[in-house]
């Protein structure tokens, strides 16, 4: 039977009920593969989605992505250096300003508020790298609330995300310095401070993790055990410095001298 | 019929009961999200600082979220609706459960209103996920429940033909159905949308 004719008379009786069930029986087929493909692709995404929940959810419960974690379990901020600091700013800068503090300490407090953007300055520039070592020895002055170590913990959880944000996190901890024998600054207030300063939301909820802790004990020994008697302790490239830390100028001098020296 | 777990599976899930307990459950688990939503933005219009039980740390806060102005987006909170809409969808599951059989253009009503009730909940949620920056766990229900109810009342519409879809759509659509493709889709939607909390969220939630 040709084309034309099929078109112009229609195949009558059996013939018709003949080809109305065979294109019923291929329309069916197509169906029905179609649905099985949609059930294997759906599938298939499905292990895909599942697989990928539960890599994430392994990969936070070992601390992958809360810095690096050593062998005997000591989590380390991705900034720090093996001698227990933060290093923020370019690794190659010709001075090396290095301070020893506790965000505690009133004359760390001081010290930040005069000499804080003349240091920020020369990092931004290029001029020194700074190396904070956030030390929690006065944590017995904050009414029990440990505030240097919750605040030494929140600035390695920021300094672990990103270096320079870390920078204008102590700036702002130390602008609104809690006194000695206070409670400290809240979680919530510090919380806020770090989002200020440009933390990103995940990085601060988990501060509570108090993640770092042991960090900051361990570099807070480090730096009594190497010599360090007390708080803001600041060398020049491994020089402690002797001039004034508490007048604008001498250090910003002291800084320059270095560098052009 | 009765052969095997997965067959009577399948035709459990394709009956009456099932579909309108579904309806039920995931309606009055919408409508129990929307009243805390609700008393929240109460206490919240209060005092912007009240801290609700909600508000375990800064991603996983109901008042982060309820403090938008996304939260209200029509002058008043969203939650409001829910608690308008949901008393309807429950009468609807309970009186199909009891055996009421309500007119093609009632429910094809219901299904419009409902798909912009969860169209704006998808909205809602990509809003506090990619804008907002929080998790609200009353609003993640809501999600989920709004989607359920949503494919409940669909799987009736599409079996029932109160879509008005023209005969090859409607036959296409009741195929789509039969082998069950919209449990499949609601559960690779419910897991990618899980999937998406999960990786951005996992250090603070696990």
């Amino acid at each position: 039977m040709s084309k034309d004719n099929s078109r112009t008379t229609p195949p009558k009786g059996r013939e018709a009920l003949r080809q109305r069930q065979q294109a019923a029986a291929t329309a069916d087929r197509r169906v029905s593969i179609a649905i099985r493909s949609a059930w294997i692709a759906g599938l298939a995404v499905a292990a895909l989605l599942i697989g990928v929940t539960t890599w994430s959810i392994v990969g936070a419960r070992s601390g992958n992505t809360a810095g690096v974690v050593a062998a005997d379990g000591l989590v380390t901020p991705a900034s720090a250096s093996d001698s227990g600091a933060i290093v923020i700013g370019k690794p190659d800068a010709k001075v090396t300003v290095t301070v020893f503090l506790d965000f505690l300490c009133p004359y760390c407090g001081q010290f930040e508020r005069v000499n804080g953007s003349a240091i920020a300055a020369a990092v931004a520039d290029g001029t020194a790298k700074l190396e904070l070592h956030p030390m929690s020895f006065l944590d017995d002055l904050s009414s029990g609330t440990k505030y240097s170590t919750r605040a030494a913990n929140a600035f390695a959880a920021v300094a672990n995300h990103d270096a320079t944000t870390a920078l204008a996190f102590s700036q702002l901890l130390f602008a609104q310095q809690p006194a000695e024998n206070s409670a400290g600054l809240s979680d919530a207030t510090i919380a806020d401070l770090a989002s200020e300063a440009g933390a990103p939301v995940d990085v601060v909820a988990a501060f509570p993790k108090q993640a770092y802790q042991p960090w900051v004990a361990k570099i807070t020994k480090q730096a009594f055990d190497s010599g360090i008697t007390g708080t803001p302790t600041v060398k020049i490239n491994g020089q402690t410095f002797t001039g004034d830390l508490y007048t604008a100028g001498p250090l910003a001098d002291a800084i320059k001298a270095a560098a052009n020296g | 019929m009765a052969d095997g777990l997965l067959p009577r599976l399948r035709a459990l899930r394709q009956s009456d009961r099932w579909i309108y307990t579904t309806m039920l459950v995931s309606a009055l688990l919408s409508l129990t999200a929307s009243f805390v939503l609700s008393v929240d933005a109460i206490i919240l219009a209060a005092d912007p600082r009240a801290a609700l039980a909600c508000n375990i740390n800064a991603v996983i806060s109901c008042g982060t979220v309820g403090a938008s102005w996304q939260a209200s987006l029509f002058g008043f909170p969203n939650a409001f609706l829910g608690l308008i809409a949901e008393p309807v969808v429950i009468t609807i599951a309970v009186a199909s459960l009891g055996g009421v059989r309500f007119p093609r253009w009632f429910m094809l009503s219901a299904q419009v209103v409902y798909t912009l009730g969860l169209v704006f909940a998808y909205w809602l949620f990509f809003q506090a996920y990619f804008v907002i920056g929080a998790l609200c766990p009353w609003c993640l229900l809501i999600t989920l429940s709004t989607t359920l109810v949503f494919t409940s009342l669909t799987h009736v519409s599409i079996r029932d033909g109160n879509l008005y879809l023209r005969p090859r759509a409607s036959r296409l659509a009741r195929a789509f159905v039969g082998a069950d493709l919209d449990a499949l889709f609601v559960a690779l939607l419910l897991l990618g949308i899980t999937a998406m909390v999960v990786t951005k969220y996992a250090t603070v939630l696990f």
